[in-house]
């Protein structure tokens, strides 16, 4: 909100000393941060002058010489070139010597005239010109001439842009705030004035309104004859103006004026188009048509809660007037409305509708009852100084009523806030506010705190407790560190994720961050790949269609940082996150309703092609060292590797790892048909595990190395191609006590082999724990393994 | 016999080095050496001059290893001295080993699991996917509550969105366990904020929460106040500001000292040598009843902080997308 510093000083009395700065300062420490200090330009030597006489100039056909009465000084002799001055206007003048926007006045003769000043304009004020006057800002008549002008109408006060958060509808006005920097400041406000001269009263009341809707919870009306529509007094147009408001007419104005000033909004009604003087507020019937203020015509609904006369709406509750009663030119008798309505129905309208006016914003908030009543006595002061006849004003719905009071245990201020607190400080915190503060009966330990009606927010205990914090200061809250406490909560999941990011780092691997919300283009590269795809959860209210749907895999955004590495750069990547289906049918659950969210880690290795045999990848077999290395650091056993196939990863080129019985991770090549769909020119490969399902790592036990020597012998066999070197593999382990370690190390095909047969070179460690293998013993279980492979794989040994 | 020694010393003299000088020895001792050649000698000898010759040659041999192995020892020290003169250009670049990193949003959130997990708090995690019940409702956050405005969030159907903060896994996590509870929820969350330098519609959070008797706004600040000195030094301090958060009653802004500048006033502050950081409070009543808690008997405190800003202000990074756009040289240089 727009706070004019000069429209503060109407109801506080503020020190020159005290700078925009400061007092920005002090609505931050009370919760009210300042975004924004509209600097104000630095003018002077502007007073008020009245036109004495106004003449062409003698030598110019478009200037005046003007005689100009200032304060008791003679005169003095202005040429302008305006031509909206005539003798007895009341206008700014510069004098010598002043500063304007862009501007000094010196001494200057125009055609043979000394021109000893300048008529200004609202620009030259640094007042918005389209807002104002063309030409010279015509001023009322009984300003004396001579007045400051700068000072009178506070044009060299700057304007605060305050943050007023969304408890604090009271705050969204400028008394609200001069109460707040009063309180910080240990003095009181001037309330504005409510005082009326006279009520003009008639016999019968001719103007009814009636509440059909519970949404409506208050209506004041009150009535106003003999109004006359013209521009409001200057010193109201300026605080509208520095408040970014622009001044319309009285009318419109005062409405503005007082919104701005109490929170209160306002609506005036031409009472003659107002069918039957009588005003409904009810739900709008389908379909029924409004023309608003804006000349907009909108189609209503039921959602919406309308101020209607007997026979259509006149107005949208809380959100805009309607064209067919606005206010005219012509208009002598008004209505005005000082309403409080439901603030979320008028939240809602205004969603519905894409309309947010000021008026709403206050009412969307939840106005107390109390600002109705004073929102209508506040602008039947202001008319009747504009010369309207003043009629007694009604209320409709709730009463006006005092909050009830609220208990606080003393104690409770400095349990709550962690800083010692007297009952005397939390007394007169709270009274600087405007609550009441009764001692309670007793022993004097509680209050019973009575909130002003202005401050709709203040309803339990904890709410006056943060009053009284406010006001005192957050900066004496005292640092301390809480005990440590004893609690059930575990932190498995945590671990569990953190471990499996330092393992991967361990690994040679960079962590990226990527954003889960992703275009549509994700999935269509899987489609347009013939990938399949799960169900892919969709965002209903996306902010572009880059970000509308969720990832189902964090493999693409790997990927797409694969296809921007530089030239032949080897990459390493990973990233844990979430990963998102739409739930099959029939899985839906509290937890996750129709959606099936679970935690992930994807790790990619991108390496230049090579050249190599068809039926070997060296890229792979790096890749899968890798990935074995990490689960094992992960979960404390070696996991086993089973061949498979899985959407998205090449289909002779997949494997599952299986560690305790469970299938934990899917490592292999990435799909060739997505690479090409990435523009990837490399060899890429691609894991995920599902790392909330590990099991749990296991603390492996001590076993004694054996102390004696051990026999390697490496062999060759030939195999038909399709038997993996995990048969052999099994096949030599095969609960033979002597075999300490198999590995498989070469595999070759060609010519050598034959066609339809591959060589695989295996070696083997024997040893015993016990003793010495002898030559003999060594011999057998070669001789036995040999039997096994030739039986079980069909193996011919070479060599 | 003379001779024969006579050659073995020049040849071992002139041996440059311990491969010439092993020749030597083959040459002379080995097993078809002069020497051996001559011990083979003693069988053909008359058996009383056997042993005075047997002798005489084991003389000569034992005075034959003698050289050589003085003149080992000679060539070995020979080649140290020579491995010591060796100097390399150390300056040349080393060899650059496969090296892997975390990102610095994960440090960023570690660094601060670790302070809290350090102090007794378990590290809670949970799904991004929320019910409006535990985003808002729960909260004390009713629908269409002005509050909603500034969470502005992405729905997938009806009672469904992605978390608008991390706050939700305090009633989750305090309906399933009772109290006290002393936890930090590290994690992402998600807001329709157009994407620009300073916003992103994803982004982490660290939640904290501690309920128990007696806890009050001192403990928050003494625990963020030791939050902000391990993240960013020993000279932070914390300053609350007055605010609103429906969840919580009486309500703060967190504010710490500037690391750009210790509070003196800079760039990354604009100049008020504070630094916005969060927001906290103590759990409103509301949400302790929802929660199964008893206001009556336990108080609690929460706060928020954002792990980007936190990462960015450590790292000197001014523009949040340099975190989300995983540029290879980037994520190189953060490590």
């Amino acid at each position: 909100m727009k706070l004019p510093i000069a429209w503060l000083r109407d109801y506080i009395d503020l020190d020159q000393a005290l700078s925009s700065d400061d007092i920005a300062a002090r609505f931050a420490a009370l919760g009210f941060p300042v975004e924004h200090v509209e600097r104000r330009p630095k003018l002077s030597g502007v007073v008020v002058g009245r036109l004495a006489t106004v003449e062409k100039h003698p030598a110019a056909d478009r200037l005046f010489v003007c005689s100009v009465e200032i304060a008791g000084d003679r005169p003095l002799t202005i040429a302008t070139a305006a031509t909206n001055v005539a003798a007895g206007d009341v206008v700014p003048v510069a004098t010598i010597g002043a500063e304007l926007v862009g501007l000094s006045i010196g001494p200057r003769t125009m055609r043979g005239i000394a021109s000893e000043g300048m008529l200004c304009s609202a620009a030259e004020l640094g007042l918005e010109a389209a807002w104002f006057d063309d030409g010279i800002l015509q001023l009322e008549k009984t300003l004396a001439p001579g007045t400051d002008f700068i000072a009178t109408f506070g044009l060299g006060d700057d304007v605060l842009d305050v943050e007023i958060t969304a408890n604090r509808v009271d705050a969204m006005s400028v008394v609200g705030l001069a109460r707040e920097l009063a309180a910080s400041l240990g003095t009181t406000i001037r309330e504005p004035s409510l005082a009326i001269e006279r009520y003009h009263t008639i016999a019968e009341p001719d103007a009814r309104v009636t509440l059909e809707s519970a949404d409506c919870k208050r209506f004041v009306g009150q009535r106003f004859s003999n109004v006359v529509v013209r521009p409001a007094p200057f010193a109201m147009r300026v605080r509208l103006a520095l408040a970014g408001q622009r001044p319309i007419d009285n009318l419109v104005d005062i409405s503005n004026f007082v919104m701005l000033e109490t929170a209160q909004p306002l609506h005036f009604y031409d009472i003659d188009r107002v069918a039957g003087r009588h005003l409904i507020a009810r739900d709008a019937r389908a379909g029924e048509p409004i023309r608003t203020l804006d000349e907009a015509d909108r189609a209503l609904d039921e959602r919406f809660l309308v101020i209607a006369d007997e026979r259509e709406p006149q107005g949208i509750a809380g959100l805009k007037g309607g064209a067919e009663s606005e206010i005219r030119a012509t208009t002598t008798e008004i209505l005005l409305e000082s309403a409080t309505f439901s603030g979320p129905r008028i939240r809602r309208m205004s969603v519905a509708l894409g309309l947010r006016t000021e008026a709403s914003s206050r009412h969307e908030k939840g106005l107390p009852l109390g600002l109705s009543t004073w929102g209508a006595a506040r602008a039947a002061h202001l008319l009747e100084a504009e010369g309207a006849l003043v009629h007694p004003p009604f209320a409709v719905g709730a009463a006006d009523i005092a909050a009830a009071p609220i208990r606080v245990d003393v104690s409770r201020f400095t349990a709550l806030l962690g800083m010692s607190i007297s009952s005397a400080e939390a007394r007169a915190a709270l009274v600087s506010l405007g609550c009441t503060v009764e001692v309670s009966e007793g022993d004097g330990t509680a209050f019973d705190v009575v909130a002003p009606p202005w401050r709709g927010d203040i309803r339990i205990v904890e709410d006056v407790i943060e009053e009284v914090g406010r006001i005192v200061g957050y900066d004496r809250v005292v640092a301390e560190m809480p005990p440590i406490l004893e609690h059930h909560v575990s932190s498995d999941a945590y671990r569990s994720e953190s471990r499996v990011a330092h393992a991967l780092a361990a690994h040679g691997y960079r962590e990226a961050f990527s954003f889960s919300l992703q275009p549509a283009a994700v999935a269509a590269r899987y489609a347009n790949a013939r990938i399949d795809l799960p169900a892919v959860v969709e965002i209903t209210n996306p902010l572009s269609e880059d970000q509308r749907y969720l990832r189902f895999s964090l493999v693409p955004g790997l990927l797409e940082i694969a296809a921007r590495r530089s030239g032949d750069a080897v990459a390493r990547l990973f990233e844990i996150g979430h990963v998102f289906e739409r739930a099959r049918s029939g899985e839906t659950h509290a937890a996750s309703g129709d959606f099936s969210e679970r935690a992930r880690a994807a790790w990619l290795l991108a390496t230049p092609a090579t050249d190599e045999p068809a039926w070997t990848d060296a890229g792979f077999y790096t890749f899968k060292g890798e990935s074995l290395a990490l689960l094992r650091a992960l979960t404390g056993s070696d996991a086993e590797t089973v061949t498979a196939t899985r959407p998205g990863w090449h289909p002779g080129k997949c494997a599952s790892l299986v560690v305790a019985g469970k299938d934990v991770a899917t490592i292999g090549a990435v799909d060739p048909r997505l690479l090409r769909a990435y523009g990837i020119d490399a060899r890429v490969f691609a894991a995920q595990l599902a790392f909330d399902d590990l099991p749990a790592r296991t603390m492996t036990r001590y076993r004694t190395p054996s102390r004696y020597p051990a026999v390697t012998r490496d062999i060759a066999l030939i195999v038909d191609p399709e038997i993996p070197a995990s048969a052999i593999e099994y096949a030599i382990r095969s609960d033979d006590d002597l075999v300490a370690s198999v590995h498989v190390f070469d595999e070759y095909r060609g010519a050598q082999v034959g066609d339809g047969k591959k060589s695989l070179a295996v070696r083997l460690v024997l040893q015993r724990i016990d003793r010495t293998l002898t030559d003999t013993e060594g011999d057998a279980a070669i001789a036995a393994i040999l039997d096994r492979l030739r039986e079980r794989c069909g193996a011919q040994i070479r060599g | 016999m003379a001779a024969l020694g006579e050659r073995f010393r020049t040849a071992v003299a002139e041996a440059a080095d311990r491969e010439t000088l092993e020749g030597i020895r083959v040459a002379f001792l080995g097993r078809s050496g002069e020497m051996t050649l001559v011990r083979r000698t003693i069988g053909t000898l008359p058996p009383g001059e056997r042993p005075d010759a047997g002798k005489i040659i084991n003389e000569a041999t034992s005075a034959l290893e003698v050289d050589l192995e003085r003149r080992a020892r000679a060539l070995a020290d020979r080649e140290l001295d020579a491995e010591l003169d060796i100097a390399i250009d150390v300056t040349f670049p080393g060899n650059v080993p496969i090296s892997g990193s975390l990102h610095p949003v994960r440090r960023a959130m570690e660094d601060a699991c670790d302070y809290f997990a350090r102090r007794g708090f378990a590290v809670v995690l949970g799904n991004e996917i929320e019910t409006e019940y535990f985003n808002f409702d729960a909260l004390n956050i009713p629908a269409d509550h002005p509050a909603r405005e500034g969470l502005d969030s992405f729905y997938l159907q009806p009672g469904w969105l992605l978390r608008t903060h991390t706050s939700p896994m305090q009633v989750r996590t305090m309906q399933s366990h009772p109290a006290p509870v002393a936890i930090v929820v590290p994690g992402k969350a998600y807001r329709r904020d157009a994407i620009d330098a300073r916003h992103s519609p994803m982004f982490h959070q660290i939640e904290g929460l501690l309920v128990a008797p007696g806890t009050h706004l001192g403990h928050l600040k003494g625990m963020l106040t030791g939050l902000f000195r391990e993240l960013f030094g020993a000279q932070q301090a914390v300053r609350f500001r007055p605010s609103f958060f429906p969840f919580t009653e009486p309500s703060a802004e967190v504010d710490t000292t500037c690391p750009g500048c210790f509070g003196g006033g800079c760039k990354t502050c604009g100049g008020s040598g504070w630094i916005e950081i969060g927001g906290s409070g103590m759990v409103h009543p509301d949400v302790l009843r929802e929660s199964g808690y008893d206001p009556g008997a336990v108080t609690g405190w929460a706060f928020g902080v954002g792990i980007e800003r936190i990462a960015m202000v450590r790292q000197d990074i001014d523009d949040i997308r340099a975190l989300f756009e995983n540029d290879s040289r980037v994520l190189a240089q953060l490590a």
